[in-house]
């Protein structure tokens, strides 16, 4: 299969594995906000360098977390080169029609590919070191406090945990559909418009009812397994932190100042 | 099958959000296709428009977020706009299907679609002009951007979606919005 995304659960004994699933979320996002606030070259150096770091400690090897961002390699060459070509700025390289390339346009896309890149790594290490129901649990103890206005959390946790778990399956569906389609006849590389959108409804429909039969599926099997709304209290569960949760989302914290201050 | 079961929509929207992270994949197969097409929009508008309006927004809002977890796109920058345009167009999909009845399931999906697709685009330029490009955003940009650019995708969605619900309701998959009564 050649689109199976990136962030597939992978099994380890790390210490990435083993921190607290909550406590992984919340360095993720704070990691997170250190790469947006990043705009200078010893701010996108520390967080490469962070990155780096995480993938050792995860185990998972660089080949995994780049795993992503490799397939995207198109589009990165894409935005650098609209960048360069296109970037507003008094000083410029080389000007012909509308195009002026400069060295601030390629400083620029420089920005935004190491921005999506450092995310992309980021969001591949946390899904690949943490089991989909780890990441259920995760996110219904963040959504917490939107349960005081009345927000089903652990409904919407296990529908966002279904939809994980649903990915790699329609991916894989999908890529059969495209191939017995194009086996079939489906013009997807036309140039001409009409044909372009004649190609997509032989794709999209049977995406769509495949998705939704298996969808069904899986809600008659859960009904019959006697599952039901979630009503009532929800009871919040205490938490140990390890040594691991504490170090990790001191770091992280850490990281985040100094991010900011760099 | 009466009518949806909540576990059932509940499972509906979880592989409506997986779709929206799947399906533009696949259309990265076909050259700009990401551009014209908008393919997120459809799983989001079919959520609405089939499992009512908290799941509708639901997936609006998780489906960007999931897709950017896993592959990246949208970028971070351009996220928390997506999130509220997809989010409006759940919303209003699920708000009109539900309040619009006129005897003809077409008729209702059709009422639904486009004011989703005209409220999503409302609301996505008002973000733009009041907080995410502010001072920087003119009618003619989102002209251009939401209506002309976007036209062949517009008239995509508006073909396939309603087909798609049709495609649907013959595999059983949703109840039928009117069943014919025996007699």
């Amino acid at each position: 299969m050649s689109f199976l995304p990136a962030g597939s659960y992978r099994e380890g004994d790390s210490i990435l594995h083993k921190m607290d699933p909550f406590c992984k979320l919340l360095c993720t996002l704070l990691f997170l906000t250190a790469v947006i606030l990043s705009d200078t070259f010893p701010g996108y150096l520390l967080g490469a360098a962070g990155l780096l770091a995480v993938t050792m400690v995860s185990r998972l090897g660089l080949r995994t977390a780049l795993s992503g961002v490799k397939r995207m390699w198109l589009f990165f060459c894409l935005i650098l080169l609209m960048n360069t070509a296109f970037f507003e700025t008094e000083q410029t390289w080389w000007e012909w029609w509308i195009f002026r390339f400069s060295a601030d346009g390629l400083i620029q896309g420089l920005q935004v590919v190491l921005r999506v890149a450092m995310a992309m790594v980021l969001g591949n290490l946390l899904l690949s070191a943490s089991s989909p129901l780890e990441l259920v649990g995760a996110m219904e103890s963040l959504m917490y406090p939107l349960k005081f206005v009345g927000v089903p959390i652990r409904d919407v946790a296990m529908i966002l945990g279904v939809a994980i778990q649903f990915i790699p399956a329609f991916s894989e569906e999908a890529e059969t559909i495209r191939k017995a389609q194009t086996a079939r006849g489906a013009r997807f590389e036309s140039r001409k418009l009409s044909e372009k959108a004649g190609s997509v409804v032989p794709l999209v429909v049977p995406i769509f009812l495949a998705a939704f039969r298996r969808a069904d599926e899986l809600a008659m099997a859960m009904e019959a397994r006697g599952y039901r709304r979630t009503k009532g209290k929800i009871r919040k569960r205490r938490r140990h932190l390890s040594p691991a949760d504490g170090i990790g989302l001191l770091l992280c914290v850490l990281f985040c100042a100094a991010e900011v201050l760099l | 099958m009466k009518q949806l079961t909540y576990v059932k929509k509940a499972i509906l929207t979880a592989a409506c959000i997986a779709l929206c992270v799947v399906l533009p994949m696949a259309f990265h197969a076909i050259p700009n296709a990401g551009n014209i097409y908008c393919p997120m929009h459809m799983p989001v508008l079919l959520c609405g428009l089939v499992c009512g309006w908290p799941f509708g927004l639901l997936c609006g809002v998780a489906g960007p977020v999931l897709s950017s977890l896993f592959t990246g796109m949208p970028s971070m920058a351009y996220l928390p706009s997506m999130i509220i345009e997809l989010a409006a167009y759940g919303l209003t999909a699920g708000l009109v299907m539900r309040f619009v009845h006129t005897k003809k399931t077409m008729a209702d999906l059709y009422i639904s679609l486009v004011a989703a697709l005209l409220a999503g685009r409302i609301v996505a330029g008002a973000s733009r002009a009041l907080i995410f490009a502010s001072g920087s955003y003119s009618m003619e940009a989102w002209i251009t951007s939401y209506f002309v650019t976007a036209l062949p995708g517009l008239l995509i969605q508006l073909a396939l979606l309603p087909a798609i619900a049709f495609a649907l309701e013959k595999a059983r998959l949703i109840p039928v919005r009117y069943p014919r009564t025996a007699g």
